[in-house]
């Protein structure tokens, strides 16, 4: 079962998100909690960690700004 | 080796060893919310406890499920150690039809009673006046289950914790006031919102012991709270507990806090009693590292699996979007919907002339005689004056002081602790002395009272009963003793309403509020309550919430209203009658459920209607039922329904001008003449 990866909602005011960077390759493998992407908001940069393990598959570039919702890649 | 270290570290090891199980689950819960949100698998607001976990976990080892907590929407913590089953609340903050409350409540509004989780709300200190029920029910029923109610520093400077500390101070309740002291309310941090030294010190003020326990030192908040527990167990009343920590994370998201400094944050992180317990428990001797890895990989397996099963449940799907607004759905006003009720049967036991306030005496003494899970509260109640309106006279002198409890000036105190005892099935009677005191405690009635049931997907429900009085057309109370404002009422889903004209249908009604299910508001007028008498029977009899009566027929208008108005319309209607204008006049006894039925028969054979009330006319119950008969009856009318309320303006002290302002029976005759001119 694939895991969907979507641009998160981290505080009640966000709407969008920026994908700063991804830091695992797609293709590359991930454990839960390692951290697979950075995401910029206008208040903040978190480090975003793999909900599941598998192997990350990017769907989206970095360098853009996404609603929040938007599926950006996924775990299979 | 393992008992010599123990020894040392001033809580038994087996015991240690426990509250650490606790905090890893609760880890897990938080570790895994911020993972699927963090994802974007979850889609919820999320309030973390992350830094908090110890203050549960201990108060877990030191409470059973008999006991109550009521905690505030960054309480996952607090609904983890209390044993809430986990698929379950997952299941809740998803929305999903299986969640402990249906879905219909969510994280912030969480109510388990099988784990003694009451209620949580998402109201910064609303939850310490209901605690006070709760305690007072245990300790009326002569319990030994203590109440903890659960909140945050920033909740101390609302008036609800005040009022509910007096009170609590006052009664001796058996409570547990816990002031999570995370170190910042919302994003707001001391000085700027408060310029008291000392939470705990505050309980002094009301009587009590407060005190200050570290719950960063495991070892001494246990023994702490375990003395404290103890103490309010006894019955030697409450205690406020101020236990320091600190919220790691942010107000509402995930990751760390951005709302403190990097290096107190850090210093934080390394006072964070879960890693550091666990280092202990391996330091003392007192677990292996292979021991603690199972406790974490139970938790985790167990929050997998709640996720699991928690995500193949339905959303909670828009059939439900009525139900558990009352035990019975069809009270929900429904467009198009007019269900028919039975009317009362006449009693035919021997009667006394009565008048109101003898009459709603009298509905509280068969009551209280009946079910021992009926009392009274409320402002000067007791014996005497036996209420301002004598509406308890003697009450007291009979039952006790126990069960007719005169409160302190305080009305969120007293509505709340009328919540509180009913959510555990006592059937209190809480008195507001004016209805224009409800703005004080409106959230207590409005967030919490009518929406209980719904939030909590009908896992608990308030049999509450609140009585108010009414001062309008007595002349000379002024602008805050002479409001009608049942509309603030009507306007929210979950409250019954209830406004009687006679002592016969007063009796009758509230007697029937007692024993309902549902939070009743019972309106009664200070007009109606002190003058004219009529028969009543002795014996108990009911009144059918939602049945109107007519008390006068005709055939050329209907008169529809409510409370001491409907006099008016009488005598209105016998002056109409001599200028050959036949009134029909229906009391409608309760506005929800509102008795469309008996209306709209009415209306379809007088083909005219006049809505009265001394409430405000523009937005008052007479727009939504001209409304809905122009809707219903259009082809049938020979004019537009109608409606009469008072004039726009805060009751005057003057009493030619409230004379004026509100609906007389002049005045509403000549509004049915007005209508009979321009439309003939």
């Amino acid at each position: 079962m694939s895991t969907s990866l979507t641009i998160p909602r981290l505080e009640m005011s966000m709407t969008e998100g920026t994908l700063a960077e991804w830091v695992v390759a797609s293709g590359g493998a991930v454990k839960q909690g390692d951290v697979i992407y950075i995401l910029e908001t206008d208040k903040t940069a978190r480090d975003i960690e793999a909900p599941a393990a598998g192997m990350l598959i990017h769907k989206v570039e970095a360098g853009e700004t996404y609603e929040v919702g938007t599926e950006i890649g996924e775990i299979v | 080796m393992a008992q010599d270290s123990g020894s040392n570290l001033g809580i038994e090891p087996g015991v240690l060893k426990e509250i650490y199980r606790q905090m890893s689950r609760i880890r897990a819960v938080d570790k895994a919310i911020q993972a699927g949100l963090s994802s974007g698998k979850f889609m919820f607001t999320y309030w973390p406890m992350t830094g908090q976990e110890s203050i549960p976990a201990t108060i877990a080892q030191l409470t059973s499920k008999r006991d109550y907590m009521v905690t505030t929407y960054r309480g996952i913590h607090d609904q983890v150690a209390k044993g809430v089953d986990l698929q379950g609340l997952f299941a809740e903050a998803l929305g999903r039809i299986d969640g402990v409350n249906k879905g219909k409540g969510g994280s912030p509004h969480i109510s388990d009673p099988s784990s003694g989780s009451m209620l949580t709300t998402a109201i910064v200190g609303a939850g310490t006046p209901i605690a006070n029920g709760l305690a007072l029910a245990a300790q009326l029923r002569g319990e030994d289950r203590v109440t903890i109610v659960n909140f945050g520093d920033g909740a101390t400077s609302i008036g609800a914790i005040h009022e509910a500390m007096n009170l609590a101070g006052v009664w001796k309740l058996p409570v547990v006031f816990l002031c999570q002291n995370n170190q910042i309310g919302e994003y707001t941090r001391i000085p700027d919102y408060t310029a008291s030294r000392t939470f705990a010190g505050r309980a002094d003020g009301y009587g009590f012991k407060g005190v200050k326990l570290d719950a960063t030192d495991v070892a001494g908040f246990h023994k702490g709270m375990q003395a404290v527990i103890e103490e309010v167990r006894r019955g030697d009343g409450p205690v406020f507990v101020e236990a320091t920590t600190f919220r790691i994370g942010p107000h509402a998201g995930v990751g760390e806090s951005k709302d403190v400094p990097a290096e107190e944050l850090e210093a934080a992180k390394a006072a964070w009693p879960l890693p550091r317990t666990r280092a202990l428990l391996i330091e003392a001797g007192i677990c292996s590292e292979k021991e603690l890895a199972e406790i974490d990989e139970s938790a985790q397996s167990e929050v997998d699996r709640a996720i699991e099963g928690a995500l193949l449940s339905k959303v909670t799907p828009i059939e439900e979007t009525l139900l558990d607004v009352y035990a019975d759905p069809d009270v929900a006003p429904r467009r198009g919907h007019y269900p028919v009720r039975e009317a009362e049967k006449a009693p035919t036991g021997p009667t006394r002339a009565m008048a109101m306030h003898e009459a709603v005496c009298d509905a509280h003494d068969l009551a209280m005689a009946q079910d021992s899970g009926v009392f009274l509260l409320g402002e000067d109640i007791g014996d005497p004056p036996g209420g301002v309106f004598m509406t308890s006279k003697g009450l007291q002198t009979k039952y006790g002081k126990s069960r007719v409890r005169p409160t302190p000036i305080a009305e969120t105190a007293i509505v709340g602790a009328g919540i509180g005892a009913a959510l555990v099935g006592m059937r209190p009677v809480a008195e507001l002395m004016f209805d224009d005191f409800m703005g004080v405690c409106m959230d207590q009635i409005a967030n919490h009272a009518a929406k209980q049931r719904y939030m909590s997907g009908a896992a608990t429900h308030v049999p509450l009963t609140i009585r108010m009085m009414m001062g309008g057309g007595l002349g000379g109370f002024g602008a805050q003793h002479s409001q009608s404002l049942e509309a603030w009422l009507l306007h929210t889903p979950g409250l019954k309403v209830v406004y009687p004209s006679t002592p016969f249908d007063a009796k009758g009604l509230l007697l029937s509020c007692i024993f309902d299910d549902d939070p009743c508001i019972h309106l009664e007028a200070i007009l109606s309550l002190m003058t004219t008498k009529e028969e009543v029977p002795l014996e108990d009899y009911r009144i059918p919430l939602g049945v109107a009566k007519v008390r006068r027929e005709g055939t050329d208008i209907t008169l529809i209203s409510y409370g001491w108005q409907v006099r008016l319309c009488v005598a209105a209607a016998e002056e109409l009658q001599k200028e050959g204008i036949s009134v029909e006049v229906i009391d409608l006894r309760t506005l929800v459920p509102l008795d469309y039925h008996r209306v709209l028969d009415s209306v379809k054979k007088t083909r005219r209607a006049l809505v009265v009330h001394a409430a405000t006319e523009f937005c008052g119950l007479g727009a939504e039922i001209v409304a809905t008969i122009n809707e219903e009856l259009f082809t049938k009318l020979k004019g537009p329904a109608i409606r009469l309320g008072a004039d726009y303006a805060p009751i005057a002290y003057s009493k030619a001008i409230e004379d004026h302002q509100i609906p007389s029976a002049n005045s509403i005759a000549d509004r049915v003449r007005a209508a009979f001119k321009s439309h003939r």
